[in-house]
């Protein structure tokens, strides 16, 4: 093939990246088809949506990212002006950081540990009554905390810290994949829709209106009931049904986009409405794409811990909306379990939206920063 | 002024309304009677515990409750007792479901509103200060306390709550009472806690929307003008710059009524024990309680509806440049 | 237009603030106290009771179609039973004249009621509304009353029900063809339906699901302490006082104004609750038990219960096949420290179980049952020993199940991993949702066959998927253990794991039939029953548990035991 060959077969699908996507978006598809009727588990159900994710950030956002450096560093200065965004970002990478290499120097969450359980965090001290059957009266015992178990135990034992960090591994992955395939599906339908305008818009834009209309909450719970939670359904629930207000804003951005000069000067050349949509409307609409992003990860973690905390997370897995719900029923007495989980996903959500913010502002070009 | 086209696009949009009810309506309810639980599930084991077959026993009860005829004919006998204005049996609560969410909607109803009318009240006021005094150090701590609102898990928030406000200082009762009259002072007090809890939740959205479109106004013409008039800073901000930014304002205030009065209020409503709207249709999920739960969501479908089409009116008649066709 | 909305806007907001301020600046005291009405001079009625649950509501006041407790215990609270028992499991007339009379063959059963029942449009409740209530409505065939199968027995190979017949206007009799000596207890219970109302029903099930009627209590008259007031869904049961009560014509029972059910979504509000004085009573977990025990307002009783804990062997084909043999099941009961379970999950609150039949129980006897799990038969080594015997020395690796979200039942399963493996058995735990359980590892069908699955299809099925082992709660009717059978006998409908052997089986058969007429041999049956089962460790009995009730300190009356609440309509406050 040569280089001409290449170039021509790019422009027929809008691009270089795309044409590198097809390829691997058959592969993909493939394998996934292959696993579910033919051989036993090559990736788990998780590990698709990340390798979808992955192909799609790589192509789509890292690479222009890397091919428009001076563009980007412009940007981080901006940024880094905002000094809660700074933070959020710190705070954010101490997370990641904490998610992937917290379980080398953590114990196993799920090891329960009858005879050092409700222990409390260092520095503080419980007492605990077990009753006598025989003699009806109570023996105490005053438990104190210890570095072996730096922020305690739950009334099973498991330490809290390995829980925790379990947990941030959790969210993360879900607000990441959640948010991505909202994203993703947001962006497509609010810019094709955008675009092409008429009746594609109209019937998109009804299939988005009875999309919205679903209460969200109401719908998430009765799926996962009667389906089952596993960690992989919900994200991929929380992502279908979360896409409505991304491709609402998507398109009014797009159609206002879609009147401006460089467009009709694509289209006067001559280029095909895929091209025009892949090349030129969406690396336009990405600043808003990733500040939308950035926004509704908090809301996609706090879904996930709400559905943990009534009780349709994933029981296999150790998530902080989990932690939670076992911990606010004895918040009087082992008051640890709720208050720190509590606290990491307050903090966590506060750090995307002050970044999410700050992009915003940032991409602003209205906004003197 | 004339808006000749008007009238054809409320019919259109209504017929759309109509359609996209109907089609939710289906949805939900295929959703709900496909799967793979059954309302006799409780029955099970204490039944099979005095040797009944289990088969025997799930189409007795669902016999009942005229679960066991097929699909298609429950749709068709349920659709037309809807327009009847027959709602169905609940059979989880033993109500007629008319009378269920009769009962149990003013309850949601008024934690939503006054949550909504905190969070507006308190998140403009702050967007306004905010944009008016961008950038200083009252500006960051007010977004900043917006924000905490929004990030505080309002399930987490609720408990902790209850537990400082009524445990430890006795201030409020420890759950909310039905059995004080509605329209009372007594009833206002018992909901602060839960609208503090659901309000800070939504107080962010409004804060940040204000401040934003305050800000785009700000930078207006018509500003400069005002204060070259000399006119007081605060009749330019508060007459000129913010009657700009109210209609979209209240267009949001009002989604967030109709759109979350069943369901998103559900944690709000366990924690306090407010029998609302949010917890009847969540336990009628878990309890396969298909007449409420289609109810439900069919009311709650069509509330934001038609709340979207009244916007979208209002936008009509109030920007003369705004047209659909 | 604009304006408009705007001033709208401005007075809502005004009118609310205003409201909020009026009320944060006149807050009354702040001082955390039960907030009673002025409580009245003793004996007299008044006050309003508030019993806390955060078991979930009731499905139904029809109570004849329910088959959750809430339902029946609501609607208990408006009509009595023939007769109750106090916690000595002495007889305590309700609606009966007298208790039930049993005929020497032990195949009629006499029941007289008492003469001044009435409904509440005034007409007499007699012999007919009962004995209708059995025919008519509990036998038929278009109500499936769930409990039927109580009132039915194999007569030649055939399911038949049992005859009521009516003798006069207060007498009616029930016969039966085979003899059931605890049958008694289940005419004890009878509650009936009036049959001016039903009768208007009959045949339509779906009417009388919907009948108001029934829905609302509206008939109950003078038959129980209290009259439905209000039932708001999710919410409270509320129920007032009723002056008619048979029982209270000359106490003036009961004595509180009202008696309100309220739900709590959560336990730890319902605890909140009672410690902030908003609620009269409530069940009170075991970790919290010792933090009420040392608030001074707070009384708490600690109760015997009937529901047990268990930790059953898969006897099917697709459980281990170790668990088959007698000495492997010892081994593993050997192993599991109850008392290390009572403490640690149950926080102290429970009692070792070796058999089915709890310590309150008439007929329960400790001679001759094997106690494993409690010293000296807690034994790692001789664990082990067993094992080997049986040929198994290489590592096993275990499934045990059971349901997610229940921490006893998880708590449990971790304990028994922790132990199982120190006599070299490797436990993985699986904690799936209810229904789950119910479905894929409880019910069971034979393979290669059409037949419906069912808790048990016999000895050879098997359930969708494997398991070895399952933690569980049973409830057991003390005076009637012999309805253990649907578990341990092998056609018993619950006999989920799999269990069978003939003498069991023949012991079961015998305290069901004329042989157990005689107390005194009844008792030697259950006594040799306890012995052979816990010898043969079909499943392992973990723990009966115990509940602690915490009530206000004004409640008076209360007499703790297993069943407190027989004489609740003559508690009152101080």
């Amino acid at each position: 093939m040569t280089k001409k060959g290449i170039k021509q077969l790019a422009g027929k699908v809008g691009g270089i990246k795309n044409l590198i996507l097809i390829p691997l978006a058959t592969l993909w598809l493939l394998t996934l088809l292959l696993d579910i009727f033919f051989v036993e588990r090559i990736f788990s159900p998780l590990g698709y949506l990340y390798l979808a994710l992955g192909i799609v950030v790589l192509l789509y956002v890292v690479w222009p990212l890397y091919t428009s450096r001076r563009l980007v560093q412009y940007y981080w200065q901006r940024v880094k002006r905002n000094r809660l965004a700074v933070l959020g970002l710190g705070f954010i990478l101490f997370l990641i950081l904490l998610a992937i290499f917290g379980p080398l120097f953590t114990p196993d969450p799920t090891a329960a540990n009858f005879e050092g359980k409700n222990m409390p965090p260092v520095g503080f001290s419980s007492e605990e009554s077990i009753y006598n059957a025989g003699t009806g009266q109570f023996i105490t015992k005053a438990t104190s905390g210890s570095w072996e178990h730096p922020l305690g135990t739950d009334n099973k034992g498991r330490d809290l810290l390995a829980m925790i960090v379990s947990g941030a591994g959790v969210s993360l992955q879900v607000g990441l994949l959640a948010t991505g395939i909202a994203v993703a599906l947001g962006t497509l339908i609010g810019v094709v829709s955008a675009y092409l305008g008429g009746k594609v818009d109209n019937i998109l834009m009804r299939f988005t209106d009875i999309m919205m209309t679903f209460p969200f909450f109401l719908l998430l719970v009765f799926i996962i009931f009667i389906f089952g939670p596993s960690l992989a359904f919900i994200v991929l629930v929380i992502g279908l049904t979360g896409w409505t207000g991304v491709a609402r804003l998507i398109r009014s951005e797009t159609l206002s986009l879609r009147t401006r000069e460089f467009i009709l000067a694509a289209k006067a050349l001559g280029a095909s409405d895929g091209r025009i949509i892949l090349a030129h409307l969406v690396p336009n609409v990405v600043s808003l794409i990733v500040v939308i992003a950035t926004l509704s990860i908090p809301g996609v973690i706090l879904a996930e811990a709400a559905l943990s905390f009534i009780g349709l997370g994933d029981p296999a897995v150790t998530s902080w909306g989990m932690i939670l719900r076992a911990g606010q029923q004895s918040l009087d007495i082992t008051w640890w379990v709720a208050v720190v989980p509590g606290v990491m996903l307050f903090l966590t959500v506060l750090a995307f939206n002050f970044v999410g913010d700050g992009l915003r502002d940032a991409f602003d070009p209205r906004s003197s920063v | 002024m004339r808006k000749t086209w008007l009238k054809d696009y409320i019919i259109k949009r209504l017929f759309y309304a109509v359609i996209i009810a109907w089609g939710i309506l289906t949805i939900t309810f295929i959703m709900v009677r496909v799967g793979p639980s059954s309302p006799a599930d409780k029955y099970l084991a204490n039944l099979a515990a005095r040797g009944e077959e289990p088969a025997q026993v799930i189409e007795a009860i669902e016999a009942r409750y005229g679960l066991d005829k097929p699909l298609h004919e429950q749709y068709i006998s349920y659709v037309g007792n809807l327009a009847r204005g027959d709602w169905g049996w609940s059979f989880s609560t033993s109500m007629p479901v008319t009378e269920l969410i009769k009962t149990h909607w003013i309850y949601s109803f008024q934690l939503i509103l006054l949550s909504t009318i905190l969070a507006a009240l308190v998140g403009i006021l702050i967007g306004i200060y905010s944009a008016v005094r961008q950038y200083s150090k009252t500006d960051y701590i007010a977004t900043f306390f917006s924000f905490i609102g929004i990030s505080i898990p309002n399930f987490w928030l609720g408990v902790m709550l209850i537990l400082l406000f009524a445990v430890q200082l006795g201030l409020f009762k420890t759950y909310y009472d039905t059995a004080v009259p509605l329209f009372s002072l007594a009833n206002l007090k018992q909901l602060i806690l839960p609208v503090v809890t659901l309000g800070t939740g939504m107080m962010a959205g409004y804060t940040r929307y204000t401040r934003s479109a305050m800000l785009d106004n700000l930078r207006k013409d018509f500003v400069r003008t005002a204060r070259a008039k000399g006119l007081p800073e605060t009749t330019v901000i508060g007459k000129h710059v913010f009657r700009n930014a109210v209609l979209p304002l209240v267009t949001i205030i009002m989604f967030d009524l109709g759109s979350i009065v069943f369901g998103g209020a559900y944690l709000t409503e366990i924690i306090f024990g407010i029998p609302g709207l949010g917890r009847i249709s969540f336990n009628a999920i878990f309890a396969d309680d298909y007449a409420v739960v289609v109810a439900v969501t069919l009311i709650s479908a069509f509330l934001v509806l038609l709340i979207n089409l009244a916007t979208d009116i209002a936008y009509a008649y109030l920007d003369p440049r705004i047209r659909y066709d | 237009m604009k304006r408009v909305l705007y001033i709208l806007l401005l007075v809502v907001i005004y009118w609310y603030v205003s409201a909020f301020s009026l009320l944060l600046f006149h807050s009354p005291s702040v001082v955390s106290q039960p907030k009673q009405e002025a409580p009245p001079p003793a004996k007299e009625a008044g006050g309003v009771f508030i019993s806390g649950t955060s078991a979930g509501d009731a499905e139904t006041l029809n109570w004849i179609l329910a088959a959750d407790s809430a339902s029946l215990s609501y609607a208990g609270h408006t009509v009595d039973p023939l007769v109750t028992y106090d916690n000595e499991w002495r007889l305590q007339l309700r609606t009966a004249a007298r208790d039930v009379e049993v005929s020497e063959d032990g195949l009629v059963y006499t029941v007289t009621i008492r003469d001044d029942l009435r409904w509440s449009d005034g007409s007499k409740v007699t012999a007919e509304d009962y004995a209708y209530t059995l025919e008519s409505l509990m036998f038929s065939d278009w109500l499936n009353y769930p409990y039927k199968s109580d009132w039915q027995e194999e007569v030649g190979g055939e399911t038949v029900f049992v005859t009521p017949q009516v003798v006069d206007e207060t007498t009616f009799t029930i016969t039966r063809q085979t003899v059931y000596p605890e049958f008694i207890y289940t005419v004890r219970n009878l509650v009936p339906y009036p049959k001016y109302i039903a009768v208007k029903y009959e045949g339509d099930v779906e009417a009388f699901t919907q009948a108001p009627e029934f829905n609302n209590l509206t008939y109950t008259g003078n038959l129980g302490p209290y009259k439905f007031k209000e039932w708001l869904r999710n919410d409270k049961f509320v129920v007032e006082r009723n002056p008619d009560y048979y029982l209270g014509k000359d106490s003036g029972a009961p004595y509180f104004a009202q008696y309100i059910v309220k739900l709590f979504g959560t336990s730890a509000t319902a605890h909140a609750a009672l410690e902030a004085g908003d609620i009269t009573y409530t069940g009170i977990d075991p970790d919290k038990v010792s933090k009420f025990k040392k608030m001074e307002w707070i009384n708490v009783y600690t109760v015997p219960t009937t529901g047990y804990l268990f930790l059953a062997y898969n006897l099917r084909d697709n459980g281990w096949e170790g668990l088959k043999i007698k000495e492997v099941r010892q081994a593993l009961s050997l192993a599991v420290s109850k008392e290390l379970i009572i403490e640690q999950v149950l926080y102290g609150f429970g009692e070792p179980a070796f058999s089915f039949i709890p310590k309150v129980s008439p007929w329960y006897v400790a001679e001759g049952v094997a106690q494993y799990g409690v010293k000296p038969l807690l034994d790692e080594e001789k664990a082990k020993e067993l094992l080997l015997n049986a040929g198994y020395d290489k590592p096993v690796k275990l499934t045990l199940v059971t349901n997610a979200g229940n921490d006893e039942r998880e708590n449990i399963g971790y304990l028994v991993k922790e132990r199982l493996s120190a006599i070299g058995i490797e436990v993985e735990l699986k904690f799936v949702p209810w229904a789950t359980l119910l479905r894929k590892y409880l019910m069971n069908k034979t393979l290669g066959t059409d037949e419906e699955a069912r808790y048990n299809n016999g000895v050879g099925a098997v359930s969708e998927e494997p398991w070895d082992l399952m933690v569980m709660g049973f409830s057991t009717n003390p005076l009637s253990p012999s309805g253990q059978d649907v578990f341990y006998s092998t056609t018993g409908g619950l006999n989920f794991f799999g269990y069978s052997n003939t003498q069991v089986d023949e012991l079961f058969r015998k305290a069901k039939s004329a042989e157990a007429l005689d107390e005194g041999a009844r008792k030697e049956l259950y006594a040799e029953l306890s012995r052979l089962i816990s010898e043969e460790q079909p499943v392992d009995f973990l723990a009966f548990q115990l509940a602690n009730a915490g009530f206000q300190k004004n409640v008076r009356g209360i007499e703790p035991g297993i069943n407190m609440g027989y004489n609740y309509h003559l508690w009152y406050f101080e």
